[in-house]
């Protein structure tokens, strides 16, 4: 049914059911709110979204508030503004004033509304919290200081990945967002995906800085520093600064970085078709073998991580096939640059990914002291140096990164988005069963979006069933499913830790009130069709450079292994 | 696992998340407080975040997480107490036990902790001490009280 309110003396009309919050943004009328989230049940904290209703002795919270017939409500009448503008007060009332300081100064929900409200003075008083910050995980970092209870993290942390490393401790004037009994992020559940620091209208969680270990290493004359470029941190970085698919953003990405003073910059692409190739042939034998059960991709840092802690009995069919993060730190320190002494190469590695930074830190992906990626830069940390090295993106012509890179498949950029790594391993295996000659086959994804993401089709003998999902949520939904229905007839799960994959990751840039993602997908989507080769096995450089420098596919410095990990979940 | 939590958890059989809180209580009847481990293994039976749990338990007063004294002194602060003065008695009970709100004292004899209402405003100010009220208290009383409780553990010691 739909009638019609009125909203600062003009009609408009709405569908019952609809919160006044939903309707004042579909018309463009400007609401503040520190607590809401698209997509999840508001909880109405924050209360920054008060409109004033006629005939209501109070302000109401509109983001909870639905419409009703005959209404005539006020969005920025004086008593609205000033309560508003009260509230922020007394956020600011134990908020230290740092912003100079703070890693999202500029950027940040709170300080735009102190700016917005002309707040011009502190006009409550209160206690700090003098919490100390928790540095010791390897990828978060938290400043209980700045934290303003808005409940964000918490949701997302519990609601969409399932994990509840942070919650409300406490009550009244005495209540903290902390992890398990106050202890640090390190041993908590906490799965390292970085959803929380997405999501934080302040800077209480920030990603843990890779900056100054970077430029350390450039500055230092016996290192050489090498980068490696993620296809889909390309994508991210080529729509954050609204870069054409025609203007080459990986040779801009590259010019940036040789600019900065990396010795060497690579195409991760090439590792990622090394782990499509090895994903593949697991997958493959395990078909022909029989194996009941599905394999699970193993790109995904976090997802791993989860893994770990929480379902262990998973770790068997997790694919032992290293990330291409990790593939390609190996390749470069081992093959690529013989000769060189491996202590002296650092390699950087560039993707929208915080998880990566835990990842690079595991104990598995270091051989005898040295580690296969030394540090790792988000999209965020990447923008961040641009313009601290006074770098205009605009202005940088292309260049070509270290070979080989020509003959990479766009698996790198399918990656980078929820579904494609399934789509990329079909048809290396489509391959692997058919050779070349099978140019018809076809991966359809299903239309529908309520739709379930699965995929059967038959390669050669077999019939094979592919999955993907994103979102831990949502992937311990469907595997409740599959144990359930002991179902045998999916052979491969792609999960990826954050929804919509690593173009809603962790390390992306922060941009309130607009979804990314989409367009994220879609310029990885379209960087594709500058890539002529579509499948893994066809890049030949693999061949090239890897396989015939002596290193067999079956390679033990290739694979690695999980185990579980004991934490307060 | 303690036969004593098994014990609790066998009055839980469906597992269910409201099973939570009556569950707390029960521990914190038998072990005194809720210990780090005990939450843990909450967590596993309940299918419960530790995480959750503790900040379930921290929301209520009532739950405590480190061991308690053996004369556990409950102090009412509510509105009719504050009134008659359970300020003053308060600052005597720090005074004399030498321990602050929320601790235990070194020996493990006496904790306190300051309550909101007990429900008994008519005979304001008073405590509870394991289960035992002591009403109308004056600075003299609790004196009193905290003298013949340390000579009874004396006694019992020198038997």
């Amino acid at each position: 049914m739909s009638f019609t309110i009125n909203v600062n003396n003009a009609p408009i009309d709405v569908q019952e059911g609809e919160t006044l919050l939903t309707i004042m943004r579909g018309k463009g009328i400007k609401i503040p709110t520190l607590c809401h989230m698209k997509d999840f049940a508001p909880s109405g904290a924050c209360r920054l979204c008060v409109v004033e209703v006629e005939g209501k002795r109070d302000l109401v919270t509109s983001c909870t508030y639905p419409a009703e017939p005959g209404m005539v409500v006020k969005t920025n009448s004086s008593r609205v503004i000033k309560a508003r503008k009260a509230i922020v007060e007394m956020l600011l009332a134990n908020h230290p004033d740092d912003c100079l300081y703070c890693e999202r100064n500029g950027n940040c929900e709170l300080q735009w509304l102190a700016e917005e409200l002309h707040v011009k003075e502190r006009r409550f008083y209160s206690k700090k919290n003098s919490d100390q910050r928790d540095h010791s995980s390897s990828s978060v970092y938290r400043d209980p200081a700045k934290c303003i209870l808005c409940n964000r993290c918490v949701r997302v942390c519990e609601e969409i990945q399932l994990v509840t490393a942070l919650e409300f401790i406490s009550k009244g004037n005495k209540t903290k967002v902390n992890s398990a009994f106050n202890k640090g992020l390190n041993i908590s559940s906490c799965i390292d995906c970085g959803q929380c620091i997405m999501v934080c209208p302040t800077g209480a969680l920030v990603d843990i800085s890779h900056i100054e270990k970077v430029q350390s290493a450039i500055n230092n004359s016996k290192k050489t520093t090498i980068a490696m470029i993620s296809a889909g941190f390309a994508a991210s970085v080529a729509e954050y600064y609204g870069l054409k698919q025609t203007d080459n953003p990986i040779g801009i990405v590259t010019a940036a970085l040789k600019k900065m003073g990396f010795s060497k910059v690579y195409d991760m692409s090439l590792a990622n078709d090394l782990n499509v190739i090895l994903e593949a042939r697991l997958l493959k034998e395990r078909v022909e073998k029989n194996i009941h059960g599905p394999l699970f991709s193993s790109c995904c840092p976090s997802w791993v991580e989860y893994a770990e802690k929480f379902i262990p009995d998973t770790l068997p069919d997790l694919s032992s096939v290293k990330s291409p993060q990790q593939l390609m730190g190996r390749l470069i320190k081992y093959e690529f640059n013989e000769g060189a002494n491996r202590e002296n190469i650092y390699t950087v590695s560039f993707m929208p990914c915080v998880a990566n930074k835990f990842e690079c830190s595991r104990e598995e992906n270091t051989s005898r002291g040295i580690s296969e990626t030394d540090a790792v830069i988000t999209v965020r940390e990447f923008i961040r140096m641009l313009r601290s090295y006074g770098l205009n993106i605009n202005h940088i012509d292309p260049e070509k990164c270290e070979p080989p890179f020509d003959n990479n498949s766009n698996a790198g950029l399918q990656m980078s988005f929820s579904g494609g790594k399934a789509e990329a391993i079909a048809q290396q295996i489509n391959l692997m069963s058919n050779g070349q000659n099978n140019k018809g086959f076809k991966f359809t994804v299903p239309k529908n979006p309520g739709s379930r993401k699965e995929v059967k089709i038959k390669i050669g003998k077999h019939e094979y069933g592919f999955a993907w999902v994103s979102g831990i949520m949502e992937f311990q939904k469907y595997l409740n499913h599959l144990k359930e229905e002991s179902r045998t007839d999916i052979h491969y799960v792609e999960v990826m830790a954050c929804s919509g994959g690593c173009a809603g990751g962790g390390g992306q840039p922060i941009v309130i009130y607009a979804d990314k993602q989409k367009n994220r997908k879609k310029m990885a989507q379209d960087l594709q069709k500058s890539i002529s080769n579509s499948v893994a096995g066809l890049n030949s450089d693999l061949v090239k450079y890897t396989l015939l420098a002596g290193l067999p596919e079956n390679a033990p410095e290739f694979y690695t292994h999980y185990h579980e990990r004991n934490i307060l979940k | 696992m303690d036969k004593r939590l098994s014990n609790i958890f066998d009055h839980f059989p469906n597992q269910q998340r409201d099973d939570l809180i009556p569950m707390l209580h029960q521990i914190q009847e038998e072990f005194g407080f809720l210990s780090e481990e005990i939450i843990i293994e909450v967590g596993s039976y309940l299918h419960i975040s530790v995480n959750k749990i503790y900040g379930v338990a921290t929301f209520y007063d009532n739950f405590h997480f480190g061991p308690i004294g053996r004369y556990h002194i409950r102090l009412c602060h509510g509105t009719a107490c504050h009134v008659a003065g359970a300020s003053t008695i308060l600052a005597e009970l720090e005074k004399s036990l030498k321990i602050k709100n929320g601790e235990t004292d070194r020996f493990g004899l006496f904790s306190l902790e300051v309550v909101s209402c007990i429900g008994a405003c008519g005979l304001a100010p008073l405590l509870e001490i394991n289960k035992e009220y002591y009403t109308a208290l004056t600075i003299e009383s609790v004196k009193n009280i905290i003298s013949h409780i340390r000579e009874t553990q004396n006694n019992e010691y020198e038997k």
